[in-house]
């Protein structure tokens, strides 16, 4: 009785030490990384329209399969310059998290990965700019990913096609949004235009 | 273990006669995972230096007061103490590294290495030579993580901390996981040789602890 008093008594007082410890950390460290994080999120917005004078603000929340996501309208002197969508796709291992951004005529400007977990060495080739600078210019009906050489479509990485296909649905998901909420007013725009 | 530990020895002891990897053979699979690349070997490295460093200090300060029949949850909740403690200092102030590292920070206190030095050396030792197991435990595991890498990232990249150095991708498979498989053994094999050959050892003999 004696000895499981004791045994009790020494696990309880590390599990409380340690978590005091942690809590700490955790108190001290949660407020930096808190404004890092938001730190980042802008500056990785404010890369995907380096042309934006106006603060770039929050349009919207979207979905898609259950995922909660963000798009932003970035603007120079209130003329919008460029759409910007926070996306994600199903890779090999995981989500591939993203921001595209596309110009106001909805053709993709640029396609930023943020995070991703992917197998290093393989999945993780589509970050390379090789990969990315080929959805630039792109419009909705273009995006899709083939195996061969390609101008028109999207290349697969080889070795990475499971990734390639995540960033792909990912870059298609936020087009289709955007073309959804702004692609009327562009038409309406367009149809100013040629009258 | 006597009074009258020669430190040298025993922080050469976790490089060489008992390197984590090809010696003892523990926590091959982080050892395989995380080696297709130079750069995530060290990085891994590094960071299970500082807290197989750190734990091994806690372990051998509080080895008295730990209750022998509760010892294991006791060190693991310690090895993941430190685990979360770096994960989040990392996370505020070295973003940089963080997110290389983030993916396997956590993983860390699962690794047989760490319990294995705080029950096989650190309950049953002074704070110094602790703390010197710990950093040469550490340091065989860093070195055995980045020649993994060097060996795999160069046969199946062609590259070495990313920087290309060969046309294409002379081996490809070396990166994946099977592999991490070929280098580990081939590398396993080739230390023991070198080691009869040249160091009159017995060679292999994982697990060998005392």
């Amino acid at each position: 009785m004696k000895d499981m008093l004791k045994i009790t008594l020494s696990l309880v007082a590390i599990f409380v030490v340690a978590g005091l410890i942690m809590g700490l950390t955790y108190r001290y460290t949660y407020p930096v990384r808190f404004q890092a994080e938001k730190k980042e999120k802008d500056e990785a917005l404010k890369e995907m329209a380096p042309d934006a004078t106006d603060p770039i603000k929050v349009a919207g929340n979207w979905s898609a399969d259950n995922k909660p996501y963000e798009y932003y309208e970035a603007t120079a002197g209130g003329k919008p310059v460029a759409y910007i969508a926070s996306t994600a796709g199903k890779g090999y291992s995981s989500f591939i998290k993203m921001l595209v951004s596309f110009s106001p005529d909805l053709r993709i400007r640029d396609v930023k990965i943020l995070g991703h977990e992917e197998t290093p060495g393989l999945g993780d080739q589509v970050e390379d700019k090789s990969f990315l600078d080929q959805f630039k210019g792109k419009s909705l009906d273009q995006i899709k990913l083939v195996k061969v050489e390609t101008k028109e479509n999207i290349q697969a990485v080889s070795g990475a096609t499971y990734s390639s296909r995540g960033v792909t649905k990912g870059v298609k998901d936020a087009a289709q949004l955007l073309i959804d909420k702004y692609g009327a007013g562009i038409k309406s725009a367009m149809r100013e235009v040629t009258k | 273990m006597s009074e009258n530990i020669n430190y040298w020895t025993l922080f050469k002891n976790g490089i060489f006669g008992e390197n984590p990897v090809f010696r003892l053979a523990l926590s091959l699979c982080p050892a395989v995972a995380v080696t297709s690349g130079v750069k995530n070997g060290f990085l891994m490295g590094v960071a299970v230096l500082f807290v197989m460093t750190m734990t091994n200090v806690t372990v051998s300060l509080l080895r008295n007061f730990i209750s022998p029949k509760v010892r294991i949850p006791s060190y693991v909740f310690i090895t993941a103490t430190w685990v979360t403690v770096i994960d989040q200092v990392m996370a505020a102030y070295q973003r940089a590294v963080y997110k290389e590292m983030g993916l396997y920070i956590m993983l860390i206190v699962a690794f047989a290495i760490i319990l294995s030095r705080a029950e096989m050396f650190a309950s049953k030792n002074k704070l110094l030579p602790s703390f010197i197991d710990g950093v040469g435990m550490g340091m065989g595991f860093l070195l055995a993580l980045v020649l993994l890498g060097v060996f795999r990232e160069f046969l199946g990249k062609g590259s070495l901390w990313g920087f290309h150095i060969l046309p294409g991708k002379p081996l490809l498979i070396m990166i994946m996981p099977t592999g991490g498989f070929f280098a580990m053994g081939l590398m396993m094999g080739w230390l023991n040789w070198i080691d009869r050959k040249f160091f009159g050892g017995t060679g292999g003999g994982g697990g060998g602890h005392h």
